[in-house]
């Protein structure tokens, strides 16, 4: 089980490289709160492979077939990390792990069972062998070439948004 | 600015540098946010010293074995889908890179930034070859489309401000003028955009190669990394010999490092790790990858006195805390590398003869020491630089006469005395006869030498 803290202190790292943070606790939390981030008129993309992208898929009006021609991707990640907020997308399981690349806005759903503490714990979950590709995702796609100017979204996403799902009452691991 | 080296230049090339007002400014703006940001970054930091004894431990361990860890690296990659090429030195990379596009009748290629690249002059040999290669990196980008070199190894166009990027995006690009980044930042996204979508090969870098696994590590934020290494069917990446790290459990170690010593992040937007080929039934990877593992002088580096900037991991905080690299750019120095590990790699890469001045280009203040995050004593790295110089005969002629006086007279009390005696007397006309020179500016001999007036 997650401890809160755990996934406290996940949402503030996240939240602090400027992604969007919300947390909830069943399917109708997780469909209120995509319905007020993914606009209706939104192309977007959701495997719907998952139970959770199962269950979130019902609140996306306008769905793109591939994520090649979307303006959104909804999807469940393989997992995050606290330490450093950031969330684990990986290619297992025939997963695309561009989809959370190419539109504009990425929603990404994860399990709070999923979130590790620190990068070590994360990494040692491959010690059987990586997948062909592991991709760290800490907030949008940024750039500070011009004068150090930070601007966000070059050639990825400009908006990152991070549900937890976290299914049990949180309570104190 | 070309592919030639003009390192021997480099006193001209500081002295017309210092000249440049627009470039000093940014310059000191660069070295200023990236040092607050770099000491904010590692606030957060429990333990900075035992992370940084560990990383400098893990890339010495990698050198103590480095051909052991090249051969696991290239065996385990074989086995996830990749093909490893062996170059001995730029021209055969850029051959084997030429020949595996040309075998696939690549005409468009997309690029991320890679600073060995910049090394073996890589693009200018694709574009003779008929191939059109993009750079995807912001920065990278704004240089390629002026035709510059980078000037520094994290923000290569750091020399120019938003003003000239908005004049050179109107004039090339044909869009309106606007000096407002995030709108230049937009426009490069839309343009660069269908590229990526249409390129017949994708071609990288990488930070860090996992001998265990046979991964490849790429730290971006802008997220063109990942786009290239995933979107075209072929995927080729060039690293050099030295960015073997044992395994990816080795990782977090330089995640935590890396990207605060760089630019002040606790982590950049992505971290990509990327394991052979697309395989039956993924949807993720590029369909053929090759990696072409550079030597280009490494193996000798490591049998000399210089080694240990072999553990040097790219982050640039030296040339931000650097006096000289302040002062004059990273262009003066000449080649791929400016910067206090740039002086080491340039004068190791290239030899003496093509580099010498680059030598002086430290104060030995040591500023960079305190900050490089795998400990290179990059001073001890200078003076032994120095001492070579002297030994394959690249010093000054008149510089060593004056060091053959000076060293009889400091040997003998009687000598050394009427030296000083010489100096104060002859002084005005050193000073007349020197000029602009070091000579002219040496300031005037105490009246009573120090000693005398202590009791």
């Amino acid at each position: 089980m997650t401890s809160p803290e755990l996934v406290r202190r996940f949402l503030t790292n996240a939240g602090n490289a400027a992604a969007g943070t919300h947390a909830v606790s069943d399917a109708a939390g997780l469909r209120r709160v995509l319905s007020g981030i993914v606009s209706r008129t939104v192309p977007a993309f959701c495997p719907g492979l998952t139970d959770k992208e199962k269950a979130a898929t019902p609140s996306l009006a306008c769905r793109a077939a591939d994520y090649a021609g979307a303006k959104a991707t909804v999807e469940e990640v393989y997992g995050a990390i606290a330490e450093t907020g950031s969330l684990v997308c990986v290619s297992s399981g025939g997963r695309a792990v561009q989809a959370g690349l190419l539109p504009a806005h990425h929603v990404a759903i994860v399990a709070s069972e999923r979130i590790f503490a620190a990068l070590d714990d994360c990494f040692a979950s491959f010690a059987e062998g990586p997948p062909t590709n592991i991709t760290l995702v800490t907030g949008p796609s940024r750039t500070a070439d011009i004068e150090l100017t930070l601007a966000i979204g070059v050639h990825g996403p400009e908006k990152l948004d991070i549900i937890v799902f976290s299914s049990e009452p949180c309570s104190d691991a | 600015m070309s592919d030639v080296q003009t390192s021997l230049a480099f006193r001209a090339n500081a002295a017309r540098a210092i000249k440049d007002a627009p470039m000093r400014a940014a310059m000191r703006q660069a070295a200023d946010t990236f040092g607050a940001k770099r000491a904010d970054a590692f606030a957060s930091v429990a333990d900075l010293e035992a992370l940084r004894d560990r990383a400098s431990a893990l890339r010495l361990q990698v050198l103590d074995r480095l051909q052991e860890y090249e051969e696991m690296f290239a065996s385990r990659a074989t086995r996830a889908g990749a093909t490893v090429h062996r170059a001995k030195d730029a021209s055969s990379a850029r051959e084997i890179i030429a020949r595996i596009l040309a075998d696939r009748g690549a005409k468009t290629v997309v690029k991320s930034k890679s600073m060995v690249s910049e090394e073996i002059h890589l693009n200018a040999h694709l574009e003779k070859e008929g191939l059109t290669v993009l750079e995807t990196d912001l920065g990278e980008y704004i240089i390629q489309l002026v035709g510059e070199t980078p000037s520094h190894i994290i923000v290569p166009a750091i020399h120019k401000n938003r003003q000239q990027v908005g004049r050179l995006f109107a004039e090339k690009l044909g869009v309106e003028y606007t000096e407002d980044p995030q709108v230049l930042t937009k426009i490069a996204r839309r343009t660069i955009r269908e590229k990526f979508l249409t390129a017949d090969a994708g071609l990288s870098g990488a930070n860090f190669a996992a001998a265990a696994s046979g991964s490849l590590v790429l730290f971006t934020n802008e997220g063109n990394g990942r786009m290239v290494t995933t979107v075209p069917p072929l995927h080729i990446a060039i690293l050099s010999l030295e960015k073997m790290i044992p395994s990816l459990a080795d990782l977090p170690t330089f995640i935590r490092l890396l990207p605060r010593s760089a630019t002040g992040q606790s982590i950049t937007s992505y971290v990509s790790v990327i394991t052979g080929t697309r395989k039956p039934g993924e949807a993720t990877g590029a369909k053929e990858l090759h990696i072409v593992l550079l030597d280009n002088g490494r193996t000798e580096i490591l049998s000399g006195e210089c080694r240990e900037i072999l553990k040097c991991i790219r982050c640039g905080a030296c040339m931000n805390v650097c006096p000289v690299y302040r002062t004059v750019g990273g262009h003066s120095y000449g080649w791929t590398y400016p910067g206090p590990m740039g002086i080491i790699l340039t004068t190791l890469l290239t030899g003496m003869a093509k580099s010498h001045p680059l030598v002086d280009a430290s104060t030995l203040c040591g500023a960079c020491v305190e900050v490089c995050p795998v400990h290179i004593p990059l001073v001890d790295l200078f003076l032994r630089l120095r001492e070579r110089r002297v030994r394959e005969g690249f010093s000054r002629p008149m510089e060593k006469r004056g060091m053959r006086v000076f060293g009889k007279a400091a040997a003998s009390p009687s000598l050394f005395s009427a030296g000083q005696y010489l100096s104060r007397t002859f002084w005005p006309l050193v000073r007349a006869l020197g000029g602009k020179d070091v000579a002219g500016r040496l300031p005037r001999p105490a009246k009573v030498p120090f000693h005398r007036r202590v009791p």
